[in-house]
């Protein structure tokens, strides 16, 4: 069981510049960095890792400075981009790496039991040029974990995969959560497969920490516009979309709630006593339900209609009401102002 | 459409299609036939007598020895030397490594008559640089360290450059996975990096072999006879290189062709077996290549 805390890591690749970060990964939990590309995600798993020279700060494990420390010496399990296989070995001696360059003597019996927990015995003489998606996955999360890791790193884990072994890996981790006790640093650019996992959630733009916080107040709460459609808000309204609103329009009654930043609100549900109206521009079938977009005044909404949905579905130029009411509305701080 | 042979995938193509096709032909093949006719003229000129003569003649033989003895040591040092240059050009940015980079490019753009003259005024008799390499028992005048210096130089760049290539093309994140993982610097060479490159390394020693028993403008200057000494004890000699030059200074065409065709002969077997082994997979350097 141990826990590593990050303060105040700063760190420069280049004309690149990451942080402040402050992290605090406890045993069990799964921290997922967010963000787009370009924003410091792999520079920060870099540097926990030991790759990026660390600026300021210091990594700490279990009250331990391990910020010097090479990253043959920080026990990781580190899956990087691409999963990083050793093509010139074999799946087996893949996941026996570990074991060998600690000079283990029985290293094959060791490695047995990783092989076998991720079913990956019928492809130990394989090379990693042979296998699927799915299967490399596997391969590079036994390999991690024969390390014996006390923090694994896991860059873009979904990268790659179809949907049915982005499911798998998603069970994957979840067990690996419940069994392992190490905190686990996940880096992707896909929210809505970061929430699927995520206990902690910290989301980067130009190497800043624009949110540190679990997903429920990530999502209560998303504090500027990026963060907003960051995290799949679909109606980001702009403050310049609610200046010189009509009085009584969508527009201005939104104008009265709105942050500096303007306002973020999830799709609203279609419902004929609702207080608002709009012209339909589109509707398209999802597994929850039609989405719609209207035009309400100058302003464009998307909308919610779950299943059962009416048919015919309603079409374009048609007239529809919806509920919005104040308790939906996500007031935005200005772009950058942070968390 | 009227019966064109070539099928272009587009219309304009047609029309230019068997011109454009012949002319590539033509041109390619010129330069083929430039590769392969002296190779012909070599092997019509000395008849199939005198290859076996020159073959077993005895001053032939020391001379094809003391050339791959040579040459294989050249090699040796571009393991030893030219590898570990290439891997630290590839692997770490540092001030001034395009200079580098360019010194590394001298042996391959400067007329090897001058390396030789460059050499020899380095180890001129009475230099001290002369004293220092007879002290250490390293007599490079007319000895074979003549011999393998002249081909180290003008043919390690060459193992150098491969290994530079070879190391970029190493993915650095297979290499991060490897040190995450707990392997130091030098194990992540040795296991992964080092097997990973090994095959453009190979490429790279190979064409260095290659560079160094063909090579002769330096060692005319700074061996041109190659007396017994240091590790050589064989007979007074010289390279093939310089054999075939002295036969044909004196006017023995039909010997020097035949000295010829015998030392192509080996090295033509040597370098088939390494390409063969290559392509057969039973060298290690094939294993676990990407596959299409």
């Amino acid at each position: 069981m141990t826990r590593w805390t990050v303060d105040g890591l700063t760190a420069r690749l280049e004309r690149f510049r990451l942080g402040p970060v402050d992290l605090d990964l406890a045993p069990g939990r799964v921290t997922a960095v967010l963000g787009s590309s370009g924003a410091g995600k792999t520079t920060l798993l870099r540097a926990l890792a030991g790759f990026v020279p660390i600026e300021t700060g210091r990594i700490v494990r279990d009250g331990a400075d391990v910020t010097a420390r090479p990253p043959e010496a920080r026990r990781l399990g580190y899956v990087p981009q691409g999963l990083g296989l050793f093509p010139h070995r074999t799946v087996e001696r893949n996941v026996s790496y570990a074991f060998e360059v600690k000079g283990v003597v029985d290293w094959r019996a060791r490695t047995r039991p990783f092989l076998e927990r991720f079913d990956l015995l019928p492809l130990a003489r394989r090379y990693p040029a042979r296998l699927s998606g799915g299967e490399a996955e596997r391969v590079a999360l036994a390999r991690a974990l024969a390390a014996e890791p006390d923090l694994v790193l896991w860059d873009e884990p979904w990268q790659g995969l179809d949907v049915e072994v982005r499911h798998e890996l998603g069970l994957v981790i979840e067990e690996l959560r419940a069994t392992e006790r190490i905190p686990v640093v996940l880096v992707t650019h896909d929210p809505t497969l970061a929430f699927s996992v995520g206990d902690e959630f910290v989301v980067l733009r130009d190497g800043a920490v624009v949110f540190r916080g679990d997903g429920a107040r990530l999502l209560a709460a998303p504090t500027d516009a990026f963060l907003a459609r960051f995290v799949g808000f679909e109606n980001v309204v702009a403050p310049a979309d609610l200046e010189d609103a009509a009085a009584g329009s969508l527009a201005a009654w939104l104008a009265e709630r709105a942050g500096p930043g303007g306002v973020a609100f999830p799709r609203p549900w279609v419902d004929a006593a609702g207080p608002w109206e709009g012209v339909v521009r589109s509707a398209r079938p999802t597994p929850e339900g039609l989405r719609l977009t209207v035009r309400a005044g100058a302003l464009s909404v998307a909308l919610a209609l779950p299943p059962p949905w009416p048919t015919p579905i309603p079409a374009v130029g048609d007239r529809v009401r919806f509920d919005l009411r104040t308790e939906a509305l996500r007031p935005l701080g200005a772009e950058g102002a942070g968390s | 459409m009227s019966g064109g042979r070539v099928r272009a995938p587009v219309q304009p193509g047609r029309r230019e299609g068997v011109p454009w096709l012949v002319l590539q032909i033509v041109l390619a093949g010129s330069l083929l036939l430039l590769f392969v006719l002296p190779l012909y003229a070599l092997f019509t000129y000395a008849s199939p007598a005198q290859i076996v003569a020159a073959w077993n003649d005895r001053a032939v033989q020391a001379a094809i020895d003391l050339t791959f003895y040579a040459s294989g040591i050249a090699v040796l040092a571009a393991v030893v030397f030219a590898i570990p240059l290439g891997y630290l050009l590839a692997r770490h940015p540092f001030p001034g490594r395009s200079v580098v980079e360019a010194v590394v490019g001298i042996p391959v753009v400067v007329p090897h008559l001058l390396v030789g003259l460059g050499l020899f005024l380095l180890v001129l008799p009475g230099s001290p640089l002369f004293r220092f390499t007879n002290a250490i028992g390293f007599p490079v005048y007319d000895t074979i360290w003549g011999v393998v210096l002249v081909m180290v130089f003008v043919s390690a760049p060459y193992t150098v450059l491969a290994a530079d290539l070879s190391f970029r093309a190493v993915d650095g994140r297979v290499l991060e996975a490897s040190r995450a993982l707990g392997a130091g610097p030098a194990t992540a060479f040795l296991t992964v990096a080092f097997p990973l490159a090994l095959r453009g390394v190979v490429a790279g020693l190979l064409l260095t072999w290659a560079r160094a028993v063909s090579e002769i403008g330096g060692i005319l200057i700074l061996a041109y006879t190659v007396y017994p000494g240091g590790i050589y004890d064989g007979p007074v000699t010289s390279t093939v290189s310089v054999l075939v030059y002295d036969l044909f200074q004196n006017g023995n065409l039909a010997g020097a062709a035949a000295v010829s065709c015998v030392f192509l002969l080996i090295a033509f077997a040597l370098f088939l077996a390494v390409r063969l082994g290559e392509r057969s997979g039973w060298v290690p350097w094939r294993r676990g290549e990407l596959l299409p």
